[in-house]
């Protein structure tokens, strides 16, 4: 069932795909244009998560529960990391993910901190300062 | 013999303490960006150009910390494909395949071990071949047109359909689905904005290490929100020390990696990834006859580090002798040796002599010290699985959001990384192996690229696709690998039914 | 679980040591708006290397790359996130306001302050040493009888920089069907001229600086130089002028900065920049790296891109393209 879903999912992106091709056309000059090799790539994909829809592979086994939870929750750590990197600055948006995926990985409240509060601060001053790799140290939302 | 007194300068060059010591520390450092995910060689070198800089070093030495650098960055992209399946860089993504399966079972070291003598081997054998044909092998890359680079392509997206994964359809789909993911942006040839849905966040397209990081580091976390909480370590321990015979057995693959990686060099724009992917698949055509090729077979982390390490210093050759960037390295390196002042081009070897058999012999030093610098790096490498899990991987997402933030500057590119992460941890839960997905990315545009030329200097004819001796050449190869894996896969299929 | 946290410790203890022996952070900016390694990079690095070394500004100037979309990227970036940024400069050049009059930007020219050029890098038609037309005159006239006969090539795309040159070229020469022209795109001007020298094509167009070294050593020839004067470094290549046709094309360096920068940061820009642009060491760098040096700045440099993009916008559509 897994993989009709995902033949079904992937077909439906590569005629999205495929007659978004349609669209692409140049100016001049290009005798090819923008749209040929879109089709040559976009209609095997096409076949072939036909060919998934109608002959599946077995189905793995999805998370349930409390895993699923904790999947969820690691997901929007992630995307909460990304959306506060500027916002909060660098160091303490590291140091609330790493501590949060710590913790949801199994880690006990104090270890799960202080590996947090050490690598945030020692990234920072590795990347930015010593290879001069420009990062915010604290955004706009705390100074 | 003449090119011999000219290496033989160009050591007493590379051999001045400061020279030597820049070696060193370009080896130390390099060896740790490329293990760190998303950070690759092109970085490392960007990041060490203002320190040249900073300290005033000439050119020669500037040069020579920069290759050290590199050819540091290539050793140690294959550290984290062993240890944690996440590539440090692109060319090190055919090392997952064989080496990850290797740590699981507790041979870590074994793999570490056999990856830094099969780049050794890569890296000082083309070196070797740098050394001696530079101007003659550059000649003859000239000759290599849009419609064969094209050729070159479809040989190596015809060789991956049996690289990985239980079922080749999903092999296949997931090359496609990275070849369709690698249209998106502005077309080179005309600049039209395709599937940008209107931002300008995509107009360049999806960034390979982006996405390399996302389908590989961050699905590792969603994964391992599966496991049972507190597995105290994420693979077994095993020996912390290599065993010789296990090294020995990669020694043939490494050589015939070598080459092919080194030919995949010496062609601007194909590069280590490249290198990397020919080597593994034409050393699993050759040799898999028992099916241990992607469950931990020594061979397959042997081919592909010989071959993309090999390719690196292939990758030097138009660089230093047409003043042609080979890869995003080597195109950093270049402008860099505008800055000191120094005209890249044909007559580099003429006018700075000093310079380019400087760089050479440093080139060999180098493999040197990365030999003897990693042999030590695998004890300690191994004993960070001691580490718990809960400590290690936040600290690789943390590494990983900073190499892609620190090089793009958009929070844009650390969501896409994460839409990655989904995709990859969907695939991987469907048996699709991610490694075609990267490859259709990196080199799907390529592809495109080089038969949109080849069509626009016939004028539209595409005969002109399968004019030239070298693709026919290139063609007939593809076409007997395809058949003599069909021929392979019926006979195993025979010989289980038995 | 101690053993773990010495190495944490031991590892903060590194990274302090390497804080204090580190390089102090700078102040001023400079957004190199695509890969390390291409033109911008190299404005950028250079310019910031030696604003710092002639003390110009105070501590490191820090080079950020932001490609994409040709520039579009830290241009939307600049205007959303820092337009009234005082300690930032973003590198650009002909070839971004090629873009921004093609419609290419998310604005036009006038959501930033331009503030100075340093440099300009002259265009050149090139051909093999052995290649048939030994003058500008041949070339245009086997354009001019059977343009679908010379493949020409260089680093932009149909409609970008390299190309409209050669059409302005063509187009002097008499070319009609401009559009029947076949043009090959390259990732760079040192590739294309590569695929000449292995007869893929016949005519490159592109900046003289990354193809410099080729022509020194004699493997390709300059059919036309698209600058007023000769060009320094090679005296005998003769200009597209004194062939009889009057096309120049350029690529200057310079630099903007955002939108709601104050008129006190702006002015203190192109003073720090013409300073720079006075020293001898930017005038051997530039010359070095094949640019000519130029200068416009303030307010004379505002007007002037202005005018450029009106001319480059006019010049795509004569073209076709754009409509």
């Amino acid at each position: 069932m897994s993989d009709r879903l995902a033949g079904m999912a992937i077909l439906a992106v590569s005629l999205v795909y495929l007659w978004a091709a349609g669209g692409y056309e140049a100016g001049f000059g290009d005798p090819l244009g923008p749209a040929a090799f879109p089709r040559i790539i976009g209609i095997p994909a096409a076949v072939i998560s036909i060919l998934l829809i109608i002959w599946p592979g077995r189905d793995p086994q999805w998370a349930g529960g409390r895993r699923l939870i904790r999947q969820i929750a690691a997901l929007a750590t992630l995307i909460g990391y990304a959306l506060l990197l500027e916002p909060l600055g660098f160091v303490p948006s590291t140091f609330l993910a790493v501590g949060g995926l710590a913790l949801l990985m199994g880690a006990r409240l104090v270890p799960a901190l202080l590996t947090a509060a050490t690598i945030a601060p020692a990234l920072y001053i590795l990347f930015d300062r010593v290879m001069g790799l420009p990062l915010p140290l604290l955004g706009p939302l705390i100074t | 013999m003449e090119t011999l007194s000219f290496l033989a300068n160009g050591f007493t060059v590379a051999a001045q303490p400061i020279n030597l010591a820049l070696i060193l520390v370009g080896c130390f450092v390099g060896t740790l960006i490329g293990s760190l995910p998303g950070l690759g060689p092109v970085n490392g070198v960007a990041i060490l150009i203002p320190l040249t800089f900073a300290f005033g070093f000439d050119a020669t030495s500037s040069m020579i910390l920069l290759s050290a650098v590199y050819y540091g960055c290539m050793y140690g992209g294959r550290i984290s494909s062993i240890m944690l399946n996440i590539p440090g860089d692109e060319p090190a993504i055919m090392t997952t395949l064989d080496g990850y399966p290797m740590a699981k079972s507790g041979r870590a070291a074994d793999a570490l071990a056999i990856s830094g003598v099969a780049s050794f081997i890569g890296a000082t054998l083309a070196t070797i071949g740098l050394t001696l044909f530079a101007p003659l092998l550059a000649k003859a890359a000239i000759y290599f047109g849009p419609a064969d680079y094209f050729a070159l392509y479809v040989m190596a997206f015809a060789t991956i359909g049996g690289i990985a994964g239980i079922d080749p359809r999903k092999t296949l789909l997931a090359a496609f689905v990275g070849l369709m993911i690698g249209t998106v942006g502005l077309d080179p040839a005309t600049g039209v904005a395709r599937y940008t849905f209107g931002s300008f966040n995509l107009y360049d397209g999806f960034d390979t290490i982006v996405a390399l990081v996302g389908l590989f580091a961050v699905s590792e976390i969603l994964m391992f929100m599966e496991l049972k909480i507190k597995t105290a370590a994420i693979i077994p321990l095993g020996r912390t020390l290599p065993r010789l015979s296990t090294i020995k057995e990669g020694l043939g693959a490494s050589f015939r990696g070598s080459g092919i990686g080194f030919i995949a060099g010496i062609l601007p724009g194909a590069g280590a990834s490249l290198g990397a992917v020919m080597a593994y698949t034409f050393e699993k055509q050759l040799n898999d006859k028992d099916g241990t090729f992607g469950n931990g077979d020594p061979r397959g982390v042997a081919a592909p580090e010989a071959g993309n390490n090999a390719a690196s210093g292939g990758a030097l050759i138009p660089m230093l002798t047409l003043g042609v960037p080979g890869s995003g390295t080597t195109a950093v390196m270049l402008a860099m040796l505008i800055s000191l002042n120094v005209q890249p081009g044909p007559l580099l070897f003429e006018k700075q002599p000093e310079l380019v058999w400087g760089l050479v012999a440093s080139l060999y030093l180098a493999n040197i010290a990365l030999l003897i610098l990693n042999i030590p790096l695998i004890g300690i490498f191994t004993r960070l699985l001691r580490l718990p899990s809960w400590a290690l991987m936040p600290f690789v997402v943390a590494i990983s959001y900073l190499g892609v933030y620190a090089i793009s500057h958009s929070p844009f590119d650390l969501m896409v990384m994460v839409g990655f992460g989904v995709l990859g941890f969907v695939f991987r839960k469907l048996d699709i192996s991610l490694v075609p997905v990267v490859l259709g990315l990196l080199l799907g545009m390529d592809m495109e690229n080089n038969l949109r030329r080849a069509l626009s200097i016939s004028g539209g004819d595409p005969s002109i696709l399968i004019e030239s001796p070298i693709s026919i050449g290139l063609y007939i190869v593809t076409g007997a690998f395809l058949v003599f894996s069909i021929y392979l896969s019926t006979r195993s299929h025979k010989r289980r039914d038995v | 679980m101690v053993k773990h946290f010495n190495i944490i410790r031991k590892a903060s203890a590194a990274s302090l040591l390497a804080f204090v022996m580190a390089v102090p952070a700078g102040a001023a900016e400079c957004i190199a708006p695509a890969d390390p390694g291409g033109g911008w990079d190299f404005t950028c690095r250079t310019v910031g290397r030696l604003l710092t070394e002639e003390g110009i500004v105070d501590g490191n100037v820090q080079v950020t790359n932001m490609p994409g979309g040709v520039g579009a990227v830290a241009f939307a970036n600049v205007a959303s996130k820092r337009a009234d940024d005082p300690d930032l400069l973003v590198a650009t050049s002909t070839v971004g306001i090629t873009q921004i009059a093609q419609g290419k930007y998310p604005a036009g020219v006038d959501t930033m302050r331009f503030v100075a050029m340093l440099g300009a890098d002259v265009g050149v038609i090139a051909v093999n040493k052995d290649s048939e037309f030994e003058t500008l005159d041949d070339l245009l006239a086997a354009m001019k009888s059977d343009p679908d006969s010379v493949i020409t090539a260089g680093s932009s795309g149909v409609g970008g920089w390299d190309h409209i040159r050669l059409l302005q070229l063509a187009q002097a020469g008499g070319v009609e069907d401009l559009k029947t022209l076949r043009w090959v795109q390259f990732d760079g001007g040192s590739p294309a001229v590569t695929q000449m020298m292995g007869g893929q094509v016949n005519v490159v167009s592109t900046d003289l600086g990354e193809i410099a070294g080729f022509v020194e050593s004699g493997d390709i020839k300059i059919l036309a130089a698209l600058s007023d004067e000769p060009i320094e470094a090679f005296p005998d290549a003769p200009t597209a002028k004194s062939q009889g046709y009057d096309v120049t094309g350029y690529n200057w360096r310079g630099f903007y900065t955002g939108g709601d920068v104050s008129d006190e940061a702006y002015d203190g820009w192109v003073a720090n920049l013409k300073t720079l642009y006075d020293s001898p060491e930017w005038q051997q760098a530039a010359i070095a790296s094949g640019l000519t040096p130029i200068w416009r700045g303030g307010p004379e440099f505002s007007q002037y891109v202005i005018d450029q993009e009106q001319l480059m916008g006019n010049i795509s559509r004569e073209i076709g393209v754009i409509k």
